[in-house]
């Protein structure tokens, strides 16, 4: 019998206490990129501002006159906007610093939510495959997000935002690496 | 082996097994000629294939049916703009109706000619589409699911239809239109055989002996029948069948109108008409009677009750009209791993589904259900997510209607042994569910009724208000009553409802992935939510005790993670 590098080449299946089964509620959590929550932030801002400029342009341009309702409208459209943008900035703003992710042999682990905590455990023996997203705001920000997909359907994909490239590469490359992968 | 051999091999075994030897056979062996060598080879070699005349027929009706559910749209607006009736043999109504006719019917003899197939090097290869050409490769190793329909107009000629499902899309599914039934069985066969090879090979190093077999070889098998005797019908054993009395139970007790009402959707507003036509020539009219105080009150509640129950009686003896209609002469069956449901009255439908796949059993029970000791048991493989198949037809769901207790007791024995429902001990949810649901859904919206009833002096709203939140308030205490969890080391155990009841149960190495939640609130009270996601979908159960949630996670993950089963 060899004993490669990775875990287990040798079979074992002794009787565990339940105290050795390894813990969830025990995990050393890891935050993502603080520049998650910055950008997040800010995008909620442009979209705000490209909004009430849309609105502030339509409701100050020349060319053509529009209805009388529109116009008293407009200044229940910007707060409207503003309040809106606000509220979503103020949770991204409390919530980005709350997802948490861990890496274990055999699974990984994300925490994420403001008012309603869910913490979400991904074997690795069940993915099916592994992406690494990158949207062009992230780009800019040099961050990439974690897609794991299992069996589980599109519903249940298990992301997580806001890593470092290197980081997400490095996730990755664990997933693929892992022995278990393929084996489903 | 020569082609005419194998042609008239062919013919005579379809000609055999229906006792008829119709043209559409005769004129399809040329059509046919390769097709099946010696029983089981079910390469038809690199020439593509031509369907069997037959197949124009199945064309001709899907297009109609397609068409005629695009125009049932606008019918309205033709009718509208232009009055039929009036004019119902007018030249140009013949025109469009001759114009229609006759593209629908051409249009099956072009789909028929669009439409070519070959099995070649352990491949279904498909060509078909009239305007959009689909190409469809399904390698025979990675084909989930084999369907075989036989439409009734098929049944005299003895062809079938095979539905060939991979795992990944719905969209990916291949149907070969029309094929001779011994041909239909063949390849049925020869897939199941090449996917349970293809699984061992997965599973277990390649050992050399079955190498030579395995994916990607294009040798074609000729030792299946031997090699996998597991695979034959011979070996099949019937576990449950229905009769027809089980079925007409399962027809009144279960809500299949909509298999009826489906159909006769478009005919609604003219249903309706004619309904209340007849009403109103019988002398009862609606109106009336609310309107006006001829009629004293019990005697309109007795009215509306009379009604009320022909309503019921007629759209029971409809949803019999629907089960007998899928599930006439139901029987389930395993076949080595796998299990075969076959039924329907006018078109047989075959399922099949490995064992190893059933994700998770479910056990329902509705409250009829409940008074006539009945209970549906589905078997549940993974779904292929946003696929839209009626849940009684879907390859993912395999039914077995209205049995009695105890047989569902044994089915669910004979998937998962040791499996029992029943007898758990289960760990019930926290009476915080109530609360929660109350405060944060309903109170809100009822308390605002209650108070427009108040300020508008309506006593009506208000205690229709508070009749409303009792009703939920109970509903909830009903739901908190049933759900439940248990995990006996083997199996996890959910049972749920509110009136009736539902059990699920799967086998924990099966999880895909644990999710744990948990609100501020919930946290403080040290309460959590536990969902299980599944192939076949996800399972949660809410405001469980947290300590109990996290152990569960635990072991679960543990038995995932530890036993590195397949969860196929």
């Amino acid at each position: 019998m060899t004993t490669s590098s990775q875990q287990e080449t040798v079979f074992s299946n002794n009787q565990l206490s339940i105290d050795e089964i390894p813990v969830l509620k025990t995990l050393t959590l890891l935050p993502i990129s603080k520049k998650y929550r910055a950008l997040n932030v800010f995008s909620i801002g442009m979209v705000a501002l490209v909004l009430t400029g849309i609105a502030t342009g339509l409701r100050f341009q020349r060319f053509w006159s529009l209805p009388e309702n529109l116009v008293l409208a407009y200044p229940y459209v910007v707060a409207g906007v503003v309040a809106i943008g606000g509220v979503w900035a103020l949770y991204h703003f409390f919530a980005d610093v709350r997802i948490f992710y861990a890496i274990r042999e055999q699974d990984i682990s994300k925490q994420s939510g403001l008012i309603f905590r869910k913490l979400s455990c991904q074997p690795i023996l069940r993915v099916q495959h592994v992406e690494v997203n990158r949207g062009p705001l992230d780009r800019w920000a040099g961050l990439a997000s974690l897609q794991v997909f299992s069996a589980g359907g599109e519903m249940h994909t298990f992301e997580i935002p806001g890593l470092s490239l290197e980081r997400a590469e490095q996730l990755r490359e664990f997933i693929l690496a892992h022995k278990d992968i393929g084996a489903r | 082996m020569t082609a005419p051999e194998t042609s008239s091999n062919l013919a005579s075994h379809s000609g055999e097994s229906h006792g008829l030897k119709d043209d559409a056979s005769i004129q399809s062996q040329g059509s046919e000629a390769g097709l099946a060598e010696p029983k089981l080879n079910v390469e038809t070699g690199g020439d593509w294939q031509r369907l069997s005349l037959i197949s124009i027929l199945y064309f001709t009706i899907r297009n109609i049916t397609n068409a005629a559910q695009g125009l049932v749209y606008a019918i309205p607006a033709v009718a509208i703009s232009f009055n039929i009736w009036d004019n119902l043999f007018s030249l140009e109504v013949l025109i469009g109706v001759a114009v229609l006719i006759l593209s629908t019917s051409s249009s099956g003899v072009i789909s028929y000619l669009m439409y070519k197939f070959r099995v070649h090097n352990q491949h279904v290869e498909i060509h078909h589409g009239v305007f959009q050409r689909r190409y469809t490769n399904l390698p025979l190793w990675r084909i989930q699911n084999v369907k075989i329909e036989r439409p009734f107009y098929y049944r005299p000629f003895g062809y079938a239809l095979v539905v060939l499902d991979t795992a990944g899309s719905g969209k990916e599914e291949a149907k070969i239109v029309a094929v001779p039934e011994a041909y239909a069985e063949a390849l049925k066969k020869q897939v199941l055989y090449e996917k349970a090879q293809y699984d061992e090979d997965e599973l277990e190093e390649p050992n050399g002996v079955n190498l030579s077999n395995g994916p990607g070889s294009s040798l074609p098998l000729r030792d299946t029948g031997v090699r996998a005797p597991d695979y034959t019908h011979a070996n099949e054993e019937v576990l449950n069948r229905r009769s027809v009395k089980d079925i007409i139970i399962h027809g009144i007790t279960n809500n299949r109108v909509w298999i009826i009402l489906g159909v006769a959707a478009p005919f609604y507003d003219d249903v309706f008409g004619i309904v209340s036509k007849w009403l109103a020539d019988k002398g009862l009219q609606l109106n009336q009677i609310v309107g006006e105080q001829t009629v004293a009150w019990w005697q309109f509640g007795l009215y509306a009750f009379v009604i009320l129950m022909m309503i019921m009686a007629l759209v029971a003896l409809l949803s019999v009209g629907g089960a007998l209609f899928t599930f006439y002469g139901y029987t389930l069956s395993r076949a080595g791993d796998r299990y075969i449901r076959r039924s329907g009255l006018l078109n047989k439908l075959e399922v099949s589904m490995r064992a190893s796949r059933i994700q998770m059993i479910t056990a329902k029970q509705d409250w009829l259900d409940k008074l006539l000791k009945r209970v549906n048991v589905y078997f549940e493989q993974n779904s292929t997510a946003g696929q839209q198949i009626q849940e009684l037809m879907s390859p993912n769901k395999l039914i077995v209607p209205s049995v009695t207790e105890y047989e569902a007791f044994a089915l669910s024995q004979e998937v998962m042994p040791g499996c029992d429902l029943r007898t758990q001990h289960y760990q019930t949810i926290s009476k915080r569910f109530i609360r929660f649901w109350l405060l944060i859904a309903w109170t809100a919206p009822l308390l605002g009724v209650f108070i427009v009833g108040a300020v508008t002096a309506h006593v009506d709203i208000m205690i229709g208000a508070a009749t409303m939140f009792i009703l939920v308030a109970l509903l909830l205490t009903l739901r908190w009553w049933r759900w439940g969890i248990a995990f006996d080391t083997k199996y996890v155990y959910i049972r749920r409802g509110r009136i009736g009841v539902d059990y699920q149960c799967f086998e924990p190495y099966k999880a895909q992935q644990v999710i744990i939640k948990q609100s501020v609130f919930m946290k403080r009270k040290k309460l959590a939510t536990i969902k299980f996601v599944l192939a076949s979908g996800a399972v949660t159960v809410p405001f469980l005790p947290e300590e109990y949630v996290y152990q569960l996670a635990d072991r679960v993950l543990f038995e995932v993670e530890s036993t590195r089963r397949s969860w196929m």
